[in-house]
């Protein structure tokens, strides 16, 4: 079996609201695989992975990343363990007003802080580095536009070369086709995929598309209320059992 | 009662007309022509004054005429200063407000505290007029345009450090939370992520700045921070007048071109 990249064990997480938004929910994504999280609004599929992503701090379980525990480490530690995790939102969230190419470089600011990328330069070493990016995401022609001048599709695959050039073992993706057009959305799950089989990463992706991530996705992993529904290949889940999952809430 | 009956229920009413229309009207007008009447009262108003005074006005009008072209060469290191002490204050304000409006804004402060404490500073800046600041910083540097220019630089930094704190509140806060995931720190979030988002907005709110800050460095030479209006209060206390209107001539002439070039480098960046 492939290295487990990412391992999430009996993660609960209760608001101080009293409300239970994660029960005991555990997953692992090996390297090489791509798995989806599928559940209706409120499920807490943004939550696992914001937990997963250390942005949320679980009430229960752990996160391993790479094997290694990151759920009690804080400040500069946690800061180098979440570089092994890199994040996909929803929009691309690009500097509209510097290049394709400066936005990518950014992604790996985390590796040299000091004066000068501090005061607002890019590190030149990296740039090279920031172009293969861009190459494996299709986008080296643009590198050179206003980040601005790309359409939805291509600002969000700018922003996954971004999340490249941090230099992550896994990649994790916040509903990453929520505000795209058909035609792009196949184009970001056929890259998501192709990272995952030909480069090797875990990547883990929150869904609310259940066809695209039926036919994209190694693995599906239904949430509904808080609990594990299911988690498994998705020949083995049947139409029946994704439904499920957004019953009671289809009416209103 | 279900939505249909609602709408039936209502289609008869007639929207209620407004009875006290003409009433809050006339209230209206009688509260504003008191406040007038106080206004001109406490100015102490006298027009007969004024139209009586004429042949005064007219008298300096004719002796400040011809304006003292010759001495157009004295001028125009003076002018230069004035000037520059706006070039010093606009830049300097710029570099010091932009880390304050970075403090100063609820959604990139570290904390409530720095919030506050970034606040208060930039109103303070703002609360104190220009000319106060011009006698403060003249007991500390000496008469000269350096105390002009430290003194529109802090009171610029007021009004420059609130607008840009609200620029900063407004922006898309995803390339911030991108960069943060990405394992950036917080400065080269800020310099990063906020700064190019916020650029076209800083630059257009610095050269409106520029504009105000050359207006207001001719008046601080009237306290001794040199440039135009010291000369401007020189020669009147000399009564020179056909230097009095060169000087308010070439005033004119900055303060017109100011404003010019500053709309229309505006323009470029917008």
């Amino acid at each position: 079996m492939a290295e487990r990249l990412i391992e999430a064990n009996n993660l609960g997480m209760r608001y101080p609201t009293g409300r239970l938004a994660l029960q005991s929910a555990s997953l692992a994504v090996s390297a090489g695989e791509f798995a989806v999280i599928l559940g209706a609004n409120g499920s807490g599929k943004s939550t696992m992975l914001r937990i997963i992503a250390c942005i949320t701090k679980p009430s229960d379980g752990h996160v391993l990343v790479g094997g290694q525990d990151i759920t009690g480490l804080t400040g500069r530690r946690l800061a180098n363990a979440r570089m092994a995790l890199g994040m996909v939102f929803q929009n691309a969230n690009l500097v509209k007003r510097r290049s394709v190419i400066a936005n990518v470089v950014c992604g790996t600011l985390g590796r040299h802080r000091n004066m000068m990328t501090s005061l607002g330069m890019l590190p030149a070493e990296e740039f090279p580095f920031g172009m293969r990016c861009l190459e494996r995401v299709g986008l080296t022609k643009f590198a050179y536009q206003r980040a601005s001048t790309l359409s939805g599709g291509q600002a969000q695959r700018a922003s996954i070369a971004r999340a490249l050039a941090q230099r992550p073992k896994a990649l994790l993706a916040d509903e990453p086709i929520a505000s795209l057009d058909p035609e792009a959305s196949e184009e970001v799950m056929r890259l998501l995929r192709r990272l995952a089989k030909d480069e090797g990463m875990a990547v883990l992706a929150v869904l609310h598309q259940p066809e695209l991530a039926r036919r994209y996705a190694d693995r599906l992993l239904g949430l509904r209320q808080g609990v594990i529904a299911f988690a498994d290949a998705p020949d083995c889940i049947t139409d029946g059992e994704i439904d499920s999952l957004y019953q009671g809430f289809a009416g209103t | 009662m279900n939505s249909e009956t609602a709408i039936a229920d209502t289609s008869g009413a007639k929207p209620a007309a407004p009875r006290y229309d003409g009433l809050r009207k006339a209230a209206i007008a009688v509260v504003l022509i008191l406040v007038l009447v106080q206004a001109m009262y406490v100015v102490q108003a006298r027009p007969q004054d004024l139209i009586t005074g004429v042949h005064g006005m007219a008298d300096i009008i004719s002796r400040s005429l011809p304006p003292d072209f010759g001495g157009f060469s004295d001028q125009i290191w003076p002018a230069l200063q004035t000037v520059d002490i706006a070039i010093f204050g606009t830049f300097f304000a710029i570099f010091l407000a932009l880390p304050l409006a970075w403090l100063g804004a609820h959604n990139t402060t570290p904390s409530r505290v720095t919030y506050h404490l970034a606040r208060s500073l930039i109103a303070i800046c703002r609360a104190v007029p220009d000319l106060v600041w011009a006698l403060l910083f003249v007991t500390a540097v000496g008469l000269g345009p350096f105390a002009g220019a430290l003194a529109l630089t802090v009171h610029s930094i007021g009004m420059l450090g609130r607008l840009l704190a609200e620029v900063i509140e407004d922006m898309d806060m995803g390339p911030m939370e991108a960069l943060r995931s990405t394992g950036a720190g917080q400065l080269q979030v800020f310099s990063h992520a906020v700064v190019p988002s916020v650029l076209p907005s800083l630059m257009g709110i610095a050269l409106y700045r520029l504009d105000d800050n050359i207006r207001s460095s001719l008046v601080l030479g009237f306290v001794g921070a040199g440039g135009i209006g010291f000369q401007l209060l020189s020669a009147m206390n000399l009564f020179d007048y056909p230097t009095v209107s060169l000087l308010l001539i070439m005033t004119f002439v900055i303060v017109i071109g100011a404003e010019r070039m500053s709309a229309a480098l505006r323009k470029r960046v917008a």
